[in-house]
């Protein structure tokens, strides 16, 4: 088996020294997604966080790539591509804009063809030349999970991509991503949405303060569903 | 693992250069910002009159610093020396900077930024290099400026002095805010940067006081020699150019939140909303903790509550505890600079420090009126609430008080009266502080005044006004007082009296100002627009029972 391209042993993460979860431990490699679930506020997000490399580990190991995570080189920034919470934009900028700079920013040639099919794709092509002011924040979140796909990537890194977003673009978003793992790109998301995780996800790791626990999909699907998390 | 991206949505190609990225973002944003030529060239001439407006301020300021206070003696005299009063301005201004460069970054970048540029596989020197050139240019523009005031001013410089003074303060500005990019680089934190700055700006007036006490006198301001200027100009590039080489590595999350408190702090600038300003270099640096639990084991109702949790507040926060402690040096200081110590003065060094004093109290006042909800979870009546949270400003106050006007009353040779004083002139200076934490914002929607730094709306002076103003007409019997020289009963009287007004205004929850009450009392019955009210307490009514619609 290739080597994981995330491998976290007792990772402890966490704000000013104290930790928002218990340690999490789990390996993701190549072709392959994990999803973290667990209750609001449980520590999905600082975990990815701390993956993508905007928080430093409180504890324990975190290798990405291969090597301690650092977001400040290069190889990482080409390899990783992270779709968090961040709602910022050029204000100038249109909608078709912030992904032609991602796409070329990246070296990706013919990058204005990419970009109309990614903007068919989300639904955003009437939008194009919109600024992302005008956008609906369901648009909004369409056009940050259109940036995260228009460049090259190893691992793909996704903070609950279902929020914001109806059956129809979420089913899409789950072939996506599917078919990110045959292309071979590892892909590590939070979710609270059951489907998502039984549709993309090899395995689960259950995010809480007590413990945390490496779930089949189904089992951690069966837990959203049931409301215990 | 370095064989590069395995998914690739589109053929790879070059990477471009950080250069073209910032060109392409700059085209685009340009391509419809909308300005036109003529446009462009009202901003540059807004641009140009607004600096020479401000240059011609700052010289009228230090021509009449110069003619209104006596020439330098070489002759020994005793206290502090005029000249040493100016090189304890100038460090405490330097720790003032960097102080403001740690909380601030310095070299930040902006959400939209952090968002789509960081991420690129692009050299990150270049696509900083215009946001870490930004802070040492204004600071030197800022340093050369200030000092070059305060020495022509305070210490009367000639011309070919200040030909050195004034490039010399500008690059030893620039240095100090390289310098904290420099270990903004090496990994330090915006607190540690800013605590460095604060060290200073505390030690500054102690080190004056007790050299002023021990008699040590700086007889003039170093004029620095052309060599020093040179050396000067050289540490400045060289520090350029290590910063420039150590950009790419300041972490993104530091870059994030300094590009984030920058852009919070020139928003809060520009609408004149220092409260906002404040509160955004004061938490900006903070670290993330957990505090301990505090068991709140004197509340014994609504009323203790709000006053522990004010207390809580303030004790949290030890950067305030030393403002105070600081601030209160700043009457004494210059009651002993003989060159300076006038009335005039020491008014104005009582009610500006005192004002820095009060400020650093009323933290809990100003959280409530950030958050309104924190006032309407207790059942008391609005005015009730502000009354209440003057408590722990003033009994934070009185011993400032007390040693400010004790060393006033040192001066005038009057120690006990101005004693008695300060007990009664403590509660203007509460209520000084919680009329300011409530001010509202300024109401940008209002008719536009022209002016010459641009269309402002009415209004907007008296919403900043709001806090100093009680200081200034609450403390009428004590500006009386020191014009005079002898402290009266009457002004004690007329000051106790003062302060129950003080306190009686910064109870009330109306938000206009008196003309727009004299306006609104002159309109028929039923057609008078209704007070502004606090954000988040009903006017005299009870917070919890207002009617729900």
């Amino acid at each position: 088996m290739a080597a994981p391209v995330v491998s976290a042993q007792d990772l402890l993460v966490g704000y000013g020294g104290a930790p928002v979860c218990a340690p999490v431990t789990f390996a993701l490699h190549p072709g392959r997604a994990v999803a973290l679930v667990g209750a609001n506020g449980s520590g999905k997000s600082t975990v990815l966080r701390a993956v993508v490399g905007l928080l430093t580990p409180a504890g324990g190991t975190l290798r990405v790539l291969g090597a301690p995570v650092d977001e400040r080189s290069v190889e990482t920034r080409r390899q990783v591509s992270a779709v968090l919470d961040d709602d910022a934009w050029f204000p100038a900028l249109t909608v078709a804009e912030h992904l032609f700079l991602t796409a070329r920013g990246h070296g990706v040639r013919g990058a204005q063809d990419l970009v109309a099919e990614l903007l068919a794709e989300f639904g955003l092509t009437e939008h194009a030349a919109a600024l992302p002011v005008a956008l609906s924040s369901g648009q909004r979140r369409r056009l940050l999970l259109a940036a995260g796909l228009v460049r090259p990537r190893s691992l793909l890194v996704l903070d609950e991509p279902e929020q914001r977003l109806d059956v129809r673009m979420r089913t899409r978003l789950a072939e996506r991503l599917v078919a990110e793992k045959r292309a071979g790109g590892a892909v590590l998301l939070a979710t609270h949405d059951p489907v998502l995780l039984r549709a993309v996800a090899d395995r689960a790791v259950l995010v809480a303060d007590d413990e945390t626990r490496v779930l089949p999909p189904a089992a951690a699907a069966d837990l959203i569903a049931r409301a215990d998390v | 693992m370095s064989a590069g991206p395995v998914v690739h949505p589109g053929p790879p190609g070059a990477v471009p250069t950080a250069r073209d990225v910032r060109r392409y973002t700059t085209r685009a944003g340009n391509a419809r910002g909308g300005a036109s030529f003529g446009e462009l060239l009202g901003d540059v001439y807004y641009a140009v009159v607004l600096t020479a407006i401000a240059v011609g301020m700052a010289l009228g300021v230090a021509g009449a610093l110069r003619t209104g206070l006596p020439p330098v003696t070489a002759a020994p005299v005793a206290g502090l020396s005029l000249p040493a009063l100016v090189v304890a301005v100038v460090v405490a201004l330097g720790g003032a900077l960097v102080q403001l460069a740690g909380r601030l970054g310095p070299v930040g970048v902006g959400g939209a930024e952090a968002a789509w540029w960081l991420p690129l596989p692009v050299d990150r020197r270049g696509l900083l290099r215009p946001a870490a050139r930004r802070p040492p240019v204004l600071a030197a523009l800022v340093g050369g400026v200030v000092v070059g005031v305060l020495d022509a001013g305070l210490a009367s410089a000639s011309r070919d002095r200040l030909l050195r003074t004034v490039p010399a303060a500008a690059l030893a500005a620039a240095a100090l805010v390289l310098a904290a990019a420099l270990a903004q680089t090496a990994g330090a934190s915006r607190r540690l940067i800013a605590r460095t700055g604060e060290v200073v700006v505390a030690a500054v007036p102690v080190a004056a006081l007790v050299a002023a006490l021990a008699g040590a006198r700086v007889a003039a301001v170093p004029t620095p020699p052309w060599a020093a200027v040179g050396a000067l100009g050289a540490l400045v590039v060289v520090l350029a150019l290590v910063v420039d080489g150590r950009l790419d590595r300041v972490p993104g999350r530091a870059l994030r939140e300094s590009g984030s408190l920058t852009t919070q702090a020139v928003g809060a600038l520009v609408s004149l909303d220092s409260r906002e300003l404040g509160r955004v270099l004061t938490e900006g640096a903070a670290r993330p903790r957990r505090r301990r639990w505090v068991p709140f084991a004197t509340v014994r109702g609504p009323a203790s509550a709000l006053v522990t949790a004010d207390l809580v507040v303030l004790r949290r926060s030890p950067r305030h505890l030393v403002q105070l402690a600081v601030s209160a040096c700043v009457p004494f200081l210059v009651t002993l600079v003989p060159g300076l110590a006038g009335p005039a003065a020491v008014l104005l060094a009582l009610f500006g420090a005192g004002l820095v004093a009060t400020s650093a109290t009323a933290e809990g006042a100003r959280r409530a009126e950030m958050v309104p909800v924190l006032d309407r979870l207790l059942p008391l009546p609005a005015t009730t609430v502000r009354r209440l949270r003057m408590v722990v400003p003033a009994v934070a106050m009185l011993p400032w008080t007390l040693v400010a006007f004790a060393a006033v009353g040192r001066w005038t040779g009057e120690p006990v009266g101005w004693l008695a004083l300060a007990v009664a002139a403590t509660p203007v200076w509460a209520a000084a502080a919680v009329r300011g934490a409530y001010r509202p914002s300024p109401d940008w929607g209002a008719p536009l005044v022209s002016t010459p730094a641009g269309a402002v709306p009415t209004g907007v002076a008296a919403v900043v006004a709001r806090g100093p103003d009680v200081v200034v007409l609450g403390l009428l019997p004590v500006a009386v007082t020191l014009l005079v020289g002898e402290v009266h009963t009457l002004a004690l009287t007329a000051q106790a009296t003062a302060a129950v007004v003080a306190v009686a205004v910064a109870s009330s929850t109306d938000t206009r100002t008196l003309l727009e009450r004299l306006s609104d009392a002159a309109e028929p019955a039923g057609g008078g627009s209704g007070p502004a009210g606090s954000p988040g307490a009903a006017p005299g009514g009870p917070a919890l029972t207002g009617r729900v619609r």
